[in-house]
């Protein structure tokens, strides 16, 4: 017995020495950008390069080691990307994704898609572990909406991209989703889709039209209201309820839109603060209306529920670019390119509007979304045609959104603890 | 040196548990301890500053929800008790061939996932599903009556779940009982009620108190019902803590209310422990 206890009294030496150790660990795995700019492509990569065939123009050179030093890029026929739900054209019977079999059969890479994303900060605080400790994060491409890719490129989290592998892009990208506050230059980042964050709602349950987010905390509609568990979403639009643009808000502000939903919260006016499931909770009517994104709702209306509506709010609402990255250290860096470049083919892009419903960065879509309802048209499908018709018009924002929709605010580290302080305390009652 | 080897048998098979539980359960909880007493951010990094300040807010911030959680899980044991203990003692007084099959009925859930069982309650408890949504059709609910993201939501999830983690130490301690002894009772004009209170129930306290704890520890630091089936008003511990670790990226206060929590439950059981452990004493 005495001689256990001692062993255990070494052991106990020993873990504590450990705690030491660990402790420094995680001390030492603050994200200094040190480790990722390393596995990242050398410099000559990022465009100012005239002749794109040198070894250098490759980042393969400087992330997969092994491969001879040949300047041809070879993918490794695998590929993991992680997307958000309902974000993808999807084919009904089989389950399969359609344009990414065809991707595949085009260049001959696996495509492992995986609705892995619910929510910007859950996926980050995920995979955020192994970028600080400089490990492959398991994906090629992840999307991630704008003020995210900010916050990753400052951190060093996220791979320079070689345009010269993104012919695709340089020539159909739609100017106004290109080259975003976020990414000047879309040096790490291209845009998937975009959207804007509004109202979401079923009339015959609301029994009228919305149009402003008072609209949500009206006592009538008490218990059936949806907020997002995205803080900036519901705080930059109950923000621009107040009057304030979200990107010049103050801490102040921030503390009174706060306790404005906080009211509200209290009397028990929100069912839940939902990530991607509110659209389960609106399409079967659980909730009567929502914070919404834009492409759900018209999603929602060609195959879940015809009722609903999407409207941005008079106060105001969020353009949100939603963006392909290659995480640092990724695996399949050239097969991430590739894909990514393969969105930016008009017909690629134009099948996946068509299904999705939301603004799409790609020149051309509107006109060939208009061409496929006029060729349904002929071919006596007018119920189809009529859907398209509805999609072209919403795959690019119409003169009256652009004026009435925001961008969100950089924030910086204090500054985002203190407004997810206050909206722990408001959605944890 | 034979004889030293032999009184070292009993260590070398406890090596391997040994091993294990210091790599996955010690070593995880140090590094835990270590990370609530950080200060920090992502950009800058987390340092060890020591700050067991960081205790004393955490409690003071969420304890509503503390208290919360451990009130539903006291419900929640309570209630699996008495549902559980009827079916356990059916199945092994009154199951005769069909013991094994109703065993098999109980853990039967277990082939589906947790989450996805979560899930098949929110679609059937939907407002207008096929529940509710023809009970109010009928007229025979009011047309804004719901279920889910209400405190009855949540409790009921985590009762549904957690049942079976309940009924199956009742049941092996229920089935160990020799039936000779209640009959004996009865031989000496013990009347059912009186036989079942001094010699049943006493017997199978050690079944009582096994599965309250395999119902109250995991229910305390459940986060899956409250996130599917509930609202902001039934928000337990374990969605803070999921929460303040993956989206808010505060590790040091995560790991401090996970530690919290722990010793909340440790305080608990021990009362427990203590409380049933001394009845099995005087009545054993």
């Amino acid at each position: 017995m005495l001689e256990l206890s001692t062993r255990a009294r070494g052991l106990a030496a020993i873990a504590v020495s450990l705690v030491v150790v660990t402790g420094c660990g995680i001390a030492g795995q603050s994200p200094s950008p040190a480790p990722t700019p390393a596995a990242s492509p050398t410099p000559a990569a990022t465009g100012t390069d005239t002749a794109s065939s040198g070894p250098t123009a490759t980042p393969t050179a400087a992330v997969t080691p092994t491969s001879e030093p040949t300047p041809v890029p070879t993918p490794a026929g695998q590929l993991d990307f992680a997307n958000w739900p309902l974000y993808i054209d999807i084919d009904e019977e089989s389950g399969g994704y359609p344009t990414l079999d065809q991707f595949t059969a085009e260049s001959g890479i696996n495509v492992n898609y995986v609705e892995a994303i619910n929510d910007n900060e859950e996926f980050f605080g995920r995979i955020q572990p192994d970028l600080a400790a400089g490990h492959s994060t398991g994906w090629d491409i992840i999307v991630m909406t704008d003020w995210m890719i900010e916050r990753m490129i400052r951190l060093g989290y996220l791979q320079e991209l070689d345009h010269s592998m993104l012919g695709n892009f340089e020539s159909n990208a739609q100017p106004y989703f290109a080259n975003g506050w976020f990414d000047p230059g879309n040096v790490y980042s291209l845009p998937w889709q975009s959207g804007i964050v509004g109202i979401g709602y079923n009339p015959t349950l609301t029994g009228r039209e919305i149009t402003t987010f008072d609209d949500l905390l009206d006592p009538e509609f008490a218990g059936r209201v949806g907020m997002f568990s995205e803080m900036r979403d519901t705080m930059s639009l109950a923000l621009l309820s107040i009057g304030v643009v979200p990107e010049e808000a103050t801490i102040a502000d921030v503390q009174a839109a706060q306790a404005k939903l906080l009211e509200a919260a209290q009397r028990g006016q929100f069912r839940a603060f939902y990530g991607n499931d509110y659209y389960d909770a609106l399409a079967a009517g659980d909730v009567a209306l929502t914070i919404a994104w834009s492409g759900d709702v018209s999603q929602m209306k060609l195959y879940d529920n015809p009722d609903v509506e999407f409207v941005v709010p008079e106060t105001g609402g969020m353009l949100f670019v939603d963006n392909m990255a290659i995480p640092a250290n990724a695996e399949h860096p050239i097969d991430a390119h590739m894909m990514m470049d393969f969105w930016y083919d008009l017909q690629s892009a134009t099948t996946l509007t068509e299904y999705i419903g939301y603004f799409s960065p790609v020149n051309g879509v509107r006109d060939l979304v208009l061409q496929h309802a006029q060729e349904a048209r002929d071919d006596g499908d007018s119920e189809w045609a009529d859907a398209l018709e509805v999609i072209a018009e919403t795959s690019y924002p119409s003169a009256d959104q652009l004026d009435n929709i925001y961008t969100y605010k950089i924030l910086g580290e204090e500054e985002e603890r203190q407004w997810n302080d206050l909206f722990n305390a408001l959605i944890s009652g | 040196m034979a004889r030293r080897l032999r009184r070292l048998t009993p260590y070398l098979f406890l090596l391997p548990g040994g091993l294990w539980l210091f790599i996955f359960f010690v070593l995880p909880m140090l590094v835990m301890a270590s990370v609530s007493l950080q200060e920090g951010s992502l950009g800058e990094g987390f340092r060890l500053t020591w700050n067991f300040g960081v205790y004393a807010e955490v409690i003071n911030d969420w304890s509503p929800q503390f208290i919360r959680s451990v009130l539903y899980a006291l419900i929640v044991t309570g209630l699996t008790l008495a549902i559980g203990f009827p079916i356990a003692y059916t199945i092994a007084f009154r199951g005769g061939r069909a013991k094994n099959i109703l065993l098999l009925l109980v853990i039967l859930p277990f082939f589906t996932a947790f989450i996805i069982r979560t899930l098949a309650w929110k679609l059937i408890l939907a407002d207008n599903g096929f529940v509710l949504g023809a009970a109010k059709d009928m007229g025979l609910l009011a047309p804004n009556f719901q279920v889910l993201a209400t405190p009855l939501a949540v409790v009921s999830g985590l009762t549904y779940n957690f049942l079976p983690f309940m009924i199956l130490p009742l049941y092996v301690a229920l089935e160990k009982i020799d039936p000779h002894l209640v009959e004996a009772a009865t031989d000496l004009y013990a009347s059912r009620t009186q036989a079942f209170l001094r010699v049943t129930l006493p017997l199978a306290m050690p079944g009582v108190f096994a599965g309250s704890l395999l119902v109250f520890i995991p229910t305390v630091g459940d986060f899956i019902n409250a996130a599917i089936l509930g609202s902001r008003d039934t928000t337990m511990i374990g969605n803070i803590i999921q929460r303040l670790f993956l989206n808010t990226n505060a590790y040091p206060e995560a790991s401090a209310l996970g530690f919290v929590l722990m010793a909340a439950v440790l305080v608990l059981v021990a009362i427990y422990a203590r409380a049933v452990g001394a009845r099995e004493l005087t009545v054993g």
